[in-house]
């Protein structure tokens, strides 16, 4: 339960479900996910169409970065049109199924990835430009290379005051979360956890992407709209620089799964700690009040009954 | 208990124990009233002079004592922002729960983390070596407390860190 799993565990399970089942049945719940996302997974029709919709925050920002396109290809005849107030819809016929076992799964697979998957458009956008520009700055030698700083930088509004920039240039890939912290406590922890994901790479792990940690906008998105500058440090920015290791086609996928879950992550992390210090404060805080109940003297009903020799009993005057 | 830490915690002791010598005391300003005189601050005479022990600048305990009553108050270490916050949770967490806690008061006194105000009830009711043995074993832990705490969060945090990174090696 460390990492955070990239699908959405309730869709994948009423699909397996109803893949599975025996008969079909009526399907009408409405699931929300991280990032403000809301599933909603109904058969209108009849019992055997599933309708799975989508709405997301910053649909139309992944739709100008070509979220189209990704969705297309990872989903094709299954995409319908849009429920009225959602952004984006499947229709699961379980009538037309395919046969084997494994592709039933990848379907299953394909349709609890939903969310990764639209998400996922800038960041192959910003990795197909990355591939472009090495591939046009190789003809250079290192010296004359070209600086590319007149790429464009994608900004995903994904949260409302919380959004996600990704920088493309020839030898990397620059992403930029931006968080706020509701209170205090939150900044404190999430500043401890981020200089650790800073030093990580230090003490551990040398191949893992460079991770910085700022107060204020970094140069890249400085001037953007939608970024100003409060000087209130309650906005912190996060940078993952993506080195051409990371960006590899094969390994492509994997890294943008795992970089979209960065931010539930981290938050998940700091809310974990925060409850567990409850629960240790809550124990500490018994034990001392056993201690300071050992300073009641013992209580009168305890002062035994004496017996003389005789076997006459009499009470102890105090 | 640390060697260090020790002679301040010997010095708290003893003057405390000194400080409890309490009777009970009828308030001589409202009739049929009995207040603890160091709160009510009506009468000058019936105050004695506050001691400070200071073990050093963020560390100290004032022990303020009147006829009826003491008030000990205590400055717990704060070194950083991340002891500050976890200072303020646990003694937050501990006023909550002043109800249980007999002689804990609900608000410390200003420049303080947490107080206790000790009556002459308080000291009739319970035993005043056992009092005293409480306030110190409450020090004493309440350091050790905040540190693991600390520790416990840096470690958590290099856990998570190297485990969300290891998936790009």
């Amino acid at each position: 339960m460390l990492l955070l799993e990239y699908h959405s565990l309730l869709i994948h399970q009423i699909l397996t479900e109803r893949f599975n089942g025996p008969t079909p049945a009526t399907i009408d719940q409405v699931i929300p996910d991280f990032d403000g996302v809301i599933y909603h997974i109904s058969t209108p029709e009849s019992k055997t169409k599933i309708l799975v919709s989508l709405s997301i925050k910053c649909y139309r920002d992944l739709l100008k970065y070509g979220a189209q396109d990704v969705l297309q290809r990872e989903y094709g005849g299954l995409i319908v049109d849009p429920e009225p107030g959602y952004d984006f819809s499947l229709l699961v016929d379980l009538e037309a199924l395919p046969e084997e076992k494994e592709q039933r799964d990848d379907l299953i697979r394909r349709v609890s990835l939903l969310k990764r998957n639209a998400m996922a458009a800038p960041f192959e956008r910003a990795f197909d430009t990355h591939y472009h520009l090495a591939a046009e700055s190789s003809k250079f030698t290192s010296e004359s290379a070209p600086s590319s700083s007149d790429t464009e930088v994608m900004a995903i509004q994904y949260r409302d005051e919380e959004a996600i920039y990704i920088k493309p240039s020839h030898d990397r890939v620059t992403v930029i979360f931006s968080t706020v912290f509701r209170e205090e406590t939150d900044r404190v922890f999430g500043k401890v956890f981020l200089q650790e994901f800073v030093d990580a790479r230090r003490r551990a792990i040398q191949n893992a992407p460079q991770v910085l940690y700022r107060n204020d906008p970094p140069l890249e998105i400085r001037g953007l709209p939608g970024v100003n500058d409060t000087g209130a440090g309650d906005v912190g920015y996060v940078t993952f620089v993506l080195f051409p290791r990371h960006l590899k086609p094969e390994r492509r996928d994997e890294v943008i799964s795992h970089i979209q879950t960065f931010r539930d992550y981290f938050h998940y992390h700091i809310k974990a700690a925060k409850a567990y210090m409850h629960s240790r404060m809550r124990k500490r805080v018994s034990d001392f009040l056993k201690y300071l109940n050992r300073a009641k003297p013992e209580n009168a009903e305890t002062v035994k009954e004496r017996k003389t020799a005789s076997g006459r009993s009499f009470k102890v005057q105090s | 208990m640390s060697i260090a830490l020790r002679p301040y915690l010997t010095c708290v002791r003893a003057s405390l124990t000194a400080a409890l010598s309490l009777s009970n005391f009828a308030s001589q300003t409202v009739e049929r009233h009995n207040v603890p005189e160091i709160e009510a601050g009506k009468s000058p005479e019936l105050l004695l002079n506050p001691l400070t022990i200071s073990r050093n600048e963020n560390e100290r305990v004032l022990i303020e004592p009147s006829v009826n009553s003491v008030r000990v108050s205590i400055r717990i270490k704060q070194a950083d922002e991340i002891e500050d916050i976890l200072v303020h949770k646990f003694t937050r967490f501990l006023t909550q729960r002043a109800e249980a806690f007999f002689i804990l008061r609900r608000k410390p006194v200003k420049g303080y983390d947490i107080s206790f105000l000790i009556t002459n009830f308080h000291t009739e009711a319970m035993l005043k070596h056992k009092l005293v043995d409480f306030i110190i074993h409450f020090m004493d832990e309440v350091d050790k407390e905040i540190s693991e705490m600390k520790l416990f969060l840096n470690a958590r945090a290099r856990f998570v860190a190297e485990a969300f990174l290891t998936p790009f090696d």
